[in-house]
């Protein structure tokens, strides 16, 4: 199952063309940082994307779309 | 007369973003409930762009309300509530000067205010190895009415390591533009939306992590603006985005990267490239320094005109709305973070300035009406 | 990165995926044995010997994961429940720098003892998979419990746990 694992790991990691470490549970403190995080300000992003959706054109990409919007 | 809906900020939150990384299997240990205000104002309009009537554009007051807290053992509740009002005037025709030149004409006098409310209500349910999530949302506005509701999962491998996430989301919508019989607009329509998205999130190493995320959307029903004078668009829409995320700390420097990219592309023919960079400095145990900068570029959907022609067939696809255009926006912002424990604030200030000169696609029509905004707000966060 | 680099790092990545399981800490094994520093530097060394014959609980905590940081007052209160029973738990602490641990025992002081292991010496040995992890060790050194995670009504089993294992069981 282990193997498995770090077959899948370096699947990944290939398949995105960077190199992996195998980061221990006790390693991870500043990949746990709030800054870290993929969505540190949930409010400004979401008040960011939706101005952007009602002032351009393109929206979506790393989330579904929420739903309400009356700007097309 | 309003040009309402579409310019009237939609805020329901992104409750289904993806998790964070180092302990995405824990419920929240506490409840944290936030506030947000901010204030938007567009630039006027020049006389050389708008020739004859209102040069002065939208203001909006945005509310913001989040509460997320634990609920039982496995479990989390997440509820946004937003509140804005709107006033200002927006594009409703173009046309072309004594000069040849394109320009827009504003809607109508000043005093055009609409408001807009929403709510939304989503649960997170843990597992050992993931987690799975479920959101509904309402909003109402004067001129329209929409119900929406999502559905994500997301599993964990290599210890935590890798993370995959599908999820799937729905809305429909009612449109009923004010004063419809008096300047002969669609009465009544709707429009219906399916998302689904995917995305791989890796941590590479002890200070950084890659997310790369696939979303595509289908629109169907009425996706024309009412208030313009003559807006035609299909009624069915296909798009496509895919997002590319970096995240890097530096220790010795306190401070963390984020770099993200997004490639863009529906079926009316829009094509854009969004990036943008941030930088979370560290300024001792309590402060936090945040500048952006964002560049953002797209191409113009088919049926863009920058002058109106009345004279072609209604069957005919035609739009001279700005936000279908060729155009780029470079826009920068600085946020201030005061984190003193039990609760936080943020102050944020930005500017965006949108233009066909900034345009790294060939532009044969640029819009006159392009948009350069002011944004500020304040935020707190109370955590209990 | 080429393929008989990528080919390397498979190998390697294997044989210690083969060599980790040979360590993974199970209910039922012994306990593997440590001698940390204290997180205090006036304080003692704590090592497995000088626990032996006592229930002991291990936890491996860290002052970034918000789940351990929940857990430890409870914990604080158990070890004042349980002490004169025979109960000693030790709260690995994992950060590193380790000022970011003082500083949170600066703002929560714990009365149990709290060794220091920066380099995740004895978090490898106990083959720490998520943060945090806790195991219970009766008095004849044998692994009673492995707990990983901490959320809300955890502590009522654990407890159990400690009152079965402090009975002699």
């Amino acid at each position: 199952m282990r193997q498995l694992r770090a077959t899948l790991l370096l699947s990944i990691c290939s398949l995105m063309l960077i190199s992996c470490a195998e980061v221990k549970a006790w390693e991870r403190g500043y990949l746990a940082r709030e800054e870290m995080a993929w969505d540190p300000n949930s409010l400004e992003s979401s008040l960011n994307d939706h101005i952007f959706f009602s002032k351009e054109a393109s929206s979506g990409g790393n989330s579904t779309a929420g739903g309400g919007c009356g700007c097309n | 007369m309003k040009n309402a809906s579409r310019s009237i900020i939609a805020l329901s939150s992104t409750a289904m973003a993806l998790p964070g990384i180092a302990l995405s299997d824990a419920p929240p240990t506490q409840s944290t409930v936030s506030y947000k205000l901010s204030n938007y104002q567009e630039d006027d309009l020049s006389r050389s762009e708008a020739p004859i009537g209102e040069l002065e554009r939208y203001e909006i007051d945005v509310h913001q309300f989040q509460l997320v807290s634990p609920l039982g053992r496995n479990m989390s509740l997440h509820v946004d509530a937003n509140y804005e009002s709107l006033s200002g005037a927006s594009p409703w025709f173009t046309s072309r000067s004594l000069d040849g030149e394109p320009v827009v004409n504003l809607s109508g006098p000043s005093g055009i205010w609409d408001r807009r409310a929403e709510l939304s209500v989503g649960s997170r349910f843990y597992l050992e190895n993931g987690s799975f999530a479920g959101k509904i949302g309402y909003s109402e506005e004067n001129d329209y009415s929409a119900f929406s509701f999502g559905l994500n999962g997301e599993k964990n491998y290599n210890n935590d390591l890798t993370t995959v996430s599908v999820g799937l989301s729905y809305s429909s919508d009612q449109i009923f533009p004010t004063d419809a019989a008096l300047f002969n607009r669609v009465i009544e329509d709707d429009k219906q939306s399916t998302s689904v998205f995917f995305s791989v999130s890796q941590v590479i190493n002890q200070v950084s992590s890659f997310q790369s995320a696939l979303s595509i959307t289908e629109q169907s029903g009425f996706l024309s603006d009412p208030y313009k004078l003559r807006d035609i668009r299909p009624d069915n829409k296909t798009q496509i985005a895919w997002s590319n995320s970096y995240r890097r700390f530096f220790v010795s420097t306190n401070a963390a990267l984020h770099a993200n990219y997004r490639y863009y592309h529906d079926d009316f023919g829009v094509n854009s490239h969004t990036s943008d960079l941030s930088w979370y400095q560290n300024l001792g145990r309590t402060l936090q320094l945040v500048p952006t900068l964002r560049y953002y570029n797209q191409s113009a959907a088919n049926f863009f005109t920058n002058v109106d022609n009345f004279l072609n067939p209604i069957s005919e696809y035609q739009s001279s709305d700005y936000r279908l255009s060729t155009f780029g926006a470079v826009s920068g912002s600085l946020s201030v973070i005061a984190d003193m424990g039990s609760w936080t604030a943020t102050l944020t200030a930005e500017r965006y300035l949108a233009d066909d000169k900034y345009s790294a696609f060939e532009v044969s029509k640029p819009s006159t009406a392009l948009v350069k905004y002011n944004r500020i707000s304040l935020g707190i966060d109370f955590r209990f | 990165m080429n393929f008989k680099q990528k080919s390397k790092i498979l190998v390697l990545l294997t044989l210690a995926a083969v060599s980790a399981s040979a360590w993974a800490v199970e209910e039922g094994d012994t306990a593997p044995v440590f001698d940390l520093p204290s997180i205090y530097s006036e304080s003692p060394a704590i090592s497995t010997a000088s626990l032996a014959g006592k229930t002991v609980y291990i936890d491996f905590w860290a002052s970034w994961c918000a789940p351990c940081l929940t857990s430890l007052p409870l914990y604080n209160d158990m070890y004042n429940k349980y002490k004169d029973q025979g109960l000693e738990i030790v709260a690995i602490n994992v950060d590193n720098p380790i000022e970011d641990g003082l500083d949170f025992l600066l703002d929560t002081p714990l009365d149990f003892l709290i060794p220091t292991d920066p380099d995740g010496e004895a978090a490898e040995l106990f083959e720490v998979i998520g943060m945090p992890t806790s195991y219970l060790i009766n008095p004849d050194g044998t692994v009673t419990l492995v707990h990983m995670g901490f959320r809300s009504g955890d502590i009522e089993m654990i407890e159990e746990a400690i009152q079965s294992s402090l009975a002699g069981n």
